[in-house]
This record gives structure tokens, sequence and C-alpha cells, in this order.
């Protein structure tokens, strides 16, 4: 597999320190570690939300640190998406104008796609994602689980390079986060690359590699390799244990 | 999508949206309005001045009038276009009566005349020439409402009656503050009424385009021709007739710029709480790769649509509120035809007011760009010190009560009899003119003597006014209107030096310093009896009667003859006023009170003044509660969860309630103290900016104190208590358990 994401000798303020690491294409990547460790500070610097303090960050060939604050949200519009914990979506606008924001924005201009093209590949990926029903629904009137899976939905509608999420089923209960999950892994099954930042052991065993992270410093790493359909248990011990050698 | 965006923002935000648009539609209503008023006086000025043709260059005279000489002068001047004598019979006011209302307590000078042969002519309200039979009048259209006058009323001179067939428009003479007024009759009742009055002289030119007046006035004094009278030129009969709508329109110019900078305040904080508000998804857009650009072009769109509906209903306010505002200005002058240019200009205004809260907008929107990508996962909500939200209130409170203030004081300065020494006229209570009689001199020292003895009169003083040549800085002259007397008895307003108390001193009005280009401790030439006298500029006064070009001297130095005299007198208290100035008026004099005079004079001026000060006190009213009531209302609402933790601890609404209501008030009380001072000292100055170009430099504010500490402070705080109050009633709305929900 080619190396999408390269991050070498990231720093942050007190909170990163010589961080570094690769990410290859197609893979699922998560990052634990406890409360204040840095996970989030360091998906917002690798994804271009946030300027590191030194270091450098590569998507493909593109230095990001290196860029311009409308560069790099140029960036994540054409080749990242975003899932957040507390599922922002716009209060004024209703689930389906919601999923069509930032595809609608990729697409200005000559050569973009039409509306109702776009639109119609919305309804795809929503039939997809089971939430076909919810497009003229309110943001308040779905529930927390629906309502992560139509982020996921706006999160791919650019069809990026890599998605991040941070503690993705964070805000949900167990049925609505394994649902997300099972979303996650699928579309990783379908070559998308995803970097998780998870407090939860279970999401992070569905990954191929994690990475522990305490006080800004990657302290270690588990390779799991693809998931398959039956070890789902054992992975997950195995993952318990290592967290716990880690100092979980 | 943005569409949705702009609508579903404005559906969930009532409030803000309509405060925004309020405050879009009020600026753009008031500019517009001043433009509107302002092509509506000065078109309808021009148009009337052009179709009565007046002339270019008028020198007033009485005395016997050499025609001869003025054809030699006349044929001998290339820039000559045509010239005539219009005959003035000046009228005694005592004689005269309108539908059976004597004119004694007239301050103008009121006469007869005939329509001109080819120009300076005196319209019908249809703008055409009236055909005037015998036995008819054509009365200024100024004395209609003043005399309840209507088509058929009679006017009655010392015994014979005409009969009043319409009014007319003098584009000469139509303000009140041109001291004479016309009244059009035919020939023959002229002929027949001759003996009734004093006949005076308007030697009048057409000039060609392009003619330098000075050079035209210095040929005219040089060839030694009538000039027993003041000079006027074409641009001060526009000057004149400006002033008195103008001042109203210039008070709703002022308006219009705090209201402005108002809208540009709130329409700021409304903005700065709504992106406060909106700072999560605003990150989270970020977030999501929506550049700053398009985030603000978001935003923008809204309040670009917003502006238009501003600019709409503004300009259909503006219509609205034209229409009382217009009314005088047509009834004197008509109206303008230039019906284009004035909706063009109007639109213009209101676009103009839209685009400068617009640019204001642009630029309060670069503080999207410092909203990070991150506040879309982090909530806390940048709390700020609230110094903003309490300066506004007061820059609000402080900006209405200037409002209320200047367009007051304004009103109280003209209508105060202290104003006439702003304006060159001496601070007496009583004015005696002695003109248009066979032996001024003999009349002026009988009643001179009368005041002397007189025990009800406290002091008096005797104005003689005499035409000399003076000497221009290029080496030309010009005629110098010079009242010689003790001026310290009855002072004028200086605003440069001291009045003349020697021989060899002499004070200039500023427009005559201006002209001459003089200054305090310069020397002028005057020419008396072919002899050349020096004499030094001692001080610079306001003056706008007689043109606004008049000099005072101590001592008149020959014995030429005077033009006109003046008495000024005070009065002891006790004196029955009405009854003295009866006495003297038997003795064939024109007997003026002081007050009556500006009242006279300024009349048009003061019920434009009145109306504008109304607006103005309305305007204040509206936005003292309509800002005040939505910033506590907005500030209530932004500090809901905070209110809400308060119950949960046990604070009662009212305890609370208390705490913003003095949070509110304090500002509102810092901001009428500072409005009221700021309104009396720079309001002075920005009046007297504008009073300045009409002469009257030495401008100061009457203030009514009683007015100042209690009248408008009581209406804005009345206004100010209310507004608060209603803005935090929802308090008590607000619930205990609400602050168990989080912030979102």
């Amino acid at each position: 597999m080619d190396k999408l994401l390269r991050v070498e000798n990231l720093n942050k303020d007190k909170i990163l320190h010589q961080v570094s690491f690769e990410m290859k294409q197609g893979e699922m990547l998560a990052v634990m570690g406890p409360s204040g460790s840095g996970k989030s500070t360091l998906l917002y610097n690798v994804s271009g939300m946030d300027q590191p303090t030194g270091g450098k960050v590569w998507l493909g060939d593109t230095e990001i640190t290196g860029l311009s604050e409308d560069a790099k949200a140029d960036l994540r519009l054409h080749q990242m998406g975003f899932i957040f914990q507390q599922m922002n979506m716009i209060a004024n606008l209703n689930i389906l104008d919601n999923i069509l924001l930032p595809v609608m924005q990729a697409n200005k201009g000559k050569g973009g796609k039409s509306k109702s093209e776009l639109m119609a590949e919305a309804k795809r990926r929503m039939r997809q994602l089971s939430i076909s029903e919810l497009g003229s629904r309110q943001i308040t009137q779905v529930s927390g689980g629906q309502l992560q899976r139509a982020c996921i939905c706006r999160s791919i509608m650019n069809e990026p390079e890599i998605l991040f999420a941070d503690e993705p089923t964070g805000a949900l209960n167990k049925s609505a986060a394994e649902e997300v999950v099972a979303e996650l892994l699928k579309l990783n099954r379908e070559g998308m690359s995803i970097l998780i930042v998870t407090h939860d052991s279970k999401v992070a065993s569905t990954c191929d590699r994690i990475m522990y992270l305490l006080d800004g410093r990657i302290r270690g790493e588990l390779k799991l390799g693809k998931p398959g359909n039956s070890m789902e248990k054992q992975r997950e011990e195995r993952v318990n244990r290592w967290l716990m050698d880690m100092g979980w | 999508m943005l569409k949705k965006l702009i609508w579903n923002d404005v559906k969930q935000n009532k409030l803000m949206s309509a405060a925004t648009v309020f405050f879009m539609a009020i600026s753009a209503a008031l500019l517009a309005l001043t433009v509107l008023l302002c092509s509506n006086l000065l078109g309808a000025i021009s148009t009337l001045m052009d179709s009565a043709i007046v002339p270019d260059f008028i020198q007033m005279h009485t005395g016997a009038v050499d025609d001869a000489a003025l054809t030699r002068f006349s044929e001998s001047r290339e820039e000559v276009q045509d010239w005539q004598i219009c005959h003035f019979l000046n009228l005694d006011n005592s004689n005269v009566a309108l539908d059976g209302q004597s004119l004694i307590d007239s301050a103008q000078d009121n006469g007869l005349c005939v329509q001109g042969k080819r120009f300076d002519f005196l319209l019908g309200m249809d703008g055409t020439c009236p055909e005037v039979l015998p036995g008819e009048v054509y009365v200024p259209i100024c004395y209609r409402d003043r005399y309840g006058l209507a088509a058929g009323s009679t006017m009655t001179i010392e015994g014979q009656t005409l009969t009043v067939a319409g009014f007319i428009r003098d584009a000469q003479m139509n303000s009140m503050m041109a001291s004479s007024k016309r009244f059009l009759v035919s020939a023959a009742d002229y002929a027949l009424l001759r003996d009734q009055g004093e006949e005076e002289y308007l030697i009048e030119f057409l000039l060609r385009d392009g003619v330098d007046m000075n050079v035209f006035q210095t040929a005219y004094t040089a060839s030694g021709l009538p000039a027993n009278g003041p000079t006027i030129t074409r641009p001060l009969v526009r000057m004149m007739n400006a002033l008195s709508d103008g001042t109203m329109i210039f008070v709703i110019f002022l308006m219009s710029i705090i209201m402005l900078l108002i809208s540009m305040l709130c329409i700021h904080f409304i903005l700065s709480l709504q992106m406060e508000r909106d700072r999560k998804e605003v990150g989270m857009l970020k977030a999501l790769g929506i550049g700053r650009k398009e985030i603000r072009r978001l935003y923008f769109a809204k309040y670009l649509l917003f502006s238009l509906c501003g600019a709409f209903i503004g300009l259909g306010m503006a219509a609205i509120l034209q229409k009382p505002l217009a009314r005088q200005l047509q009834e004197l002058y008509g109206t303008a035809d230039q019906g284009g240019l004035k909706i063009f200009a109007t639109l213009l205004a209101a676009l103009l007011a839209e685009g400068i809260i617009l640019l204001s907008i642009r630029h309060s929107l670069k503080k999207t760009d410092k909203i990070s990508a991150l506040d879309a996962m982090f909530q806390a909500q940048k709390a700020g010190k609230g110094y903003g939200k309490v300066l506004l209130i007061g820059f609000v409170t402080a900006a209405c009560t200037f409002l209320m203030l200047v367009p007051q004081n304004l009103y109280n300065t003209v209508s105060s009899p202290k104003f006439v020494t702003y304006m060159g006229i001496g601070s007496a209570e009583i004015r005696i003119d002695i003109r248009q009689i066979k032996d001024i001199d003999s009349m002026t020292a009988q009643i001179a003597a009368a005041l002397g003895k007189d025990p009800q009169v406290r002091k008096y003083t005797v104005l003689q006014t005499c035409s000399y040549p003076a000497a221009l800085p290029d080496g030309g002259t010009v005629n110098l209107t010079v009242e010689a007397g003790d001026h310290s008895i009855f002072p004028v307003s200086f605003s440069a030096g001291t009045l003349p108390m020697n021989e060899n001193e002499i004070a200039l009005s500023s427009l005559n310093a201006e002209e001459l280009k003089l200054s305090v401790g310069d020397t002028l030439d005057l020419n008396v009896n072919g002899k050349k006298s020096s004499y030094a500029v001692c001080g610079i006064y306001s003056d706008i009667t007689n043109g606004g070009k008049t000099a005072k001297i101590h001592n008149r130095p020959d014995t030429a003859p005077v033009i006109w005299n003046v008495l000024y007198a005070s009065l002891e208290e006790s004196t029955d006023r009405q009854q003295w100035m009866a006495r003297y008026r038997g003795m064939g004099v024109d007997v003026t009170d002081i007050e009556g005079y500006v009242r006279d004079t300024y009349a048009q001026t003061l019920a434009q003044l009145r109306l504008a000060s109304r607006v103005a006190v309305g305007i204040a009213v509206l936005v003292t509660a309509v800002v005040l009531t939505l910033f506590l209302k907005l500030i209530v609402e932004r500090e809901r969860y905070a209110i809400s933790l308060r119950k949960a601890l046990g604070f009662t609404s009212e305890t609370i309630k208390r705490t913003y209501f003095v949070k509110g008030l304090l500002p509102a009380v810092s901001g009428i103290v500072v409005g009221l001072t700021l309104g009396n000292l720079c309001g002075e100055s920005l009046c007297g900016m504008v009073l300045k170009s009409f002469g009257a430099d030495s401008f100061r504010f009457v203030i009514n104190w009683g007015q100042v500490m209690a009248g408008i402070p009581i209406v804005i705080l009345g206004v100010a208590i209310l507004a608060v109050w209603a803005g935090i009633s929802q308090i008590g709305q607000i619930k205990a358990y609400e602050c168990c929900r989080g912030k979102e």
C-alpha cells in the first residue's frame, strides 16, 4: 500500500512532542490514550485545522503544514472528510441540505456537477447509510445515531482521500455506536483511509492499527490487520490486554 | 442553498432581522429625505428664479433717479444684457390692512408695484404672470396663511379697498428674511395710490453669463449712479430664499448623520452577537473546508438582502415624511421641474446610506476569519467583559440626547431676542426706523429728543446709515453701507475685535471683511466727500441685514445725506409696550418690537425648525426605545444560561432583574450626560458652521436651561427606563432547570 499520510516530528505547544507516524492508503488507524494525552490535538494538527508549532505533515505529496489557511480549507473540502463527536450540523438546514452543503461548495464554478446530479448522489449515499427517509427532517428531529450517519454521509460526499473521525461514537448509545462503526468499517473495506480518535477499545479493535498516545508522545503501537468476520471477540481482548500494558 | 440559509436564519431570528432592517430603513429614510428636500428646495428656487427672471444685480435706491445716466452706463457696458427700473411704493404699515387686520405690527416694508416689463416677474401660483385688473391686488403668498386670506379678501390702503384676486410668488422677496414685500397692482391703481407711500427704485440689471459681479459693481459705483440703498445680487437672493427652509434641511441632515452612526454601531453589535452565537457553526464550516471568503459571503448576502429591504422601506418613509415637511416650501417656491434627477438623487442617497452600512458590515465580518475550525469542537463561548454593549447603550442614548437637544437649542436660539445680535441688530427691545420721509434728520432729532425726555425709556441710541465708496484691494471701489453712532449702548455680537469707539475706527460685517479681504488691525480707505479717509478695522461682527454687507463707525464723518436712521431703545419694566409703541407711531415713524421682528423675520424658519425638532424628538424616542429594548433582550438571551444558573442557586427573578436594570440604565444615564454636554458644546460649533456661511459667524447657542437640564433628560430617561424594563421582562420566563441541560 502507498503512503497517504506522513507526520514528522510534530510539536504543538506543550501538548504534542516529536510525534511521527505514517498511514497507508486504505488503512484504518485508531489513536487512543487517556484524557489530555493530545489525541484530538493530534487530529486537528494533522488535518490542517490547527497549525503545529513544529514538524511537518504531508497528505500524499502535499505538505499541509506549509499551506495557507485558504489552501488548507480547500484541501479539507476536496481531499478530507470529517466526523465529529458532537455531530455538528447547521441548525437552519434540514438533513439533506446539510449533506449537500460541502459538496455544492466543492462543485461551484465551471466543470462542477449540477445540483440535480449532486442531489441524486446524496440520495444514493443516504440510501447506502439507511437514512434516505430523513432528508427533509430537521437535525433536532432525528436520533443521535441517525445524525452521525448523516455526518458520515456528508463527509464522504466529496469522495475524500482520508476520513478523520474524532470520537465518532462518544455521544452515542451502544446500538447507535455499533451502527456507526459498521458504516465506517464498510467504508474502509471500500478503500477509504480512516484516522479515528477514540476512547472505545471496541471501536479501536476494528482498526488495522492502534497508536497509544501519552503526554503528547506515541508510547506504543499495536498492529491488528484487517478484521475477519469471526475474530471480533479475540481482537477486542487483545486490544484490552495491550491497553492494560500501556497503563490504560 | 444560500436562499434557504438566509430565509431560515431570518425566520429563527425575527427580532434581530427586524431590528437590522429598521436601522437600515431609518438611515436610508433620513438621508433620502435630506436629498429630497434639498433638491425640492434648490430645484424649486431655481425654477422660480428662472421663470421670474431674477436680475443679476439690483441697486435699491431712495431719491431722484437719472434715467439718462443709467441708459448711458448700460449702453457702454458690454456685460449688460438688459436693464430696467422697477418702482416700489413703500406704504406706511399703519395705513394698510388685510381683511381688516392692520399691518402695523409688521416688521416688513410692505409696498405696491406693477408687473416688470421684461424681467423680475411676480408669478401667480400657476407659474404664469397674472393679469391684474384695476381694483385687484395680488398678495405675497407668505401672507396667505398668516392673515387667513383667500381670493375675494380685501386689502385696504388709507381707506381705499382692493380685492385680493390671488397670490404671487416673488422670487426676489419671497423669504421673510427679505425685509420688503411686494403687492402686485394694476398700473392705474399704482398711479391712484402714488401719494399713499414713498417711492423707491429697484435699478435692475440682467448680465451676460460669466460676468465678474465685483467688477460690474465697482464700475457702477465709479460711475456715480444712484446708489442710496443696499445692493443685492442674484446669489444673495438665492441664499436668502434657501436660508429659511435650509435650516430645517440642515437639522434633518444632522439627524441622518447621527442615525447612520447609530445604525452602524447597532448593526455591528447585532452582527457580533450573531457571530458569537454562530461560532460553532462557522467553525464547523471551516473544518469542512468552506473558505473564509465563502463564509463572509454567506453573512454578507443576508445583510445585502436586508439593506435592499431597508432602502425600499426607507424610500417609502422619506416619500411620506417629505409631504408635510415640504408643504411650506412648495407653497413659497412652487415645485421643481426636475423629476427624474430628483428621484435619481434620492435613490442614490438611500443607496449611499445602505452602502456605508454595508461597508461597515463587511469590515465587521472580518471577525469571522478569527473563528477557527477548532471552535466547532469546543463549546465554550468567548467571554467578553461586556464593555462593548455598555458603551453602545451609552453611545445610543448620548446620540439620541444630542439629536433632541441640537434642534431644540437651535430653535430656542433663533426664537430668542438675543439672536438678532448675531444677525447684526443691536440687543434692544424697540427699533424705530426713520425712512422714506422728506427730512430724515429733523425727524430723527425730534424722536431722539422725545426719547431723551421719556421717563419710560431706560436707554436709547441713534444710528445713522450712509453710503460711502470704499477702496477694494484690486484698486476698484465698492459702495459700503455704513452705520454711524454709539454702538456700545446696544452692541451686536462680535466674532473678532470690538466695536468702534474712536473716530478712525470701523467695524465690518463678516461678509464685507471677507470680500474686502480685511481683518482686525488692517486699514480701510473710505471716500468721504471726495477725500480719502483711513479707518482701522477694529472688529468683525455677524450681519445678515442689508445683504450682509455693512460697516459700523462711531461718528458720521460729514453731513452727507443719510439713507435711513434707526433708533434703538429699551424700556422700563413697568411700561406698557403696546401703548408706548402706539404713541411713537403717532409721530409718523415705524416702531418695531424686536421680539415681534424676530417672530416676523424668522417665522418661516421657526415653523420649519419646530417641525424638524419634533421629528428629531420622535426619532430619538423611537431609536432609544428600540435600541435599549433590543439590546437588553439580546443580552438577557445571551446570558440565559447564567440567569438560569442563578435561579437554580436560589436567586429570585426580581433580584436578577434589578441587576440587569442597573446594568442597562447606568450607561443610559451616562449617555444622557455625555449627550447633553456634547449637544451644548459641539452642537453649537456644528450649527455655527452652517450659519457662518450666511454671515452669522459669532453665533452662540441661547440655551433654555430648564429644558436642557430637566425636559430632555426626563424624556430620554423615561423612555430608557421603560425600554430597559421591557428588555429584561423575559428574565421572569427563564426556568431554573434550563442550566441543567447545558449550554446548547
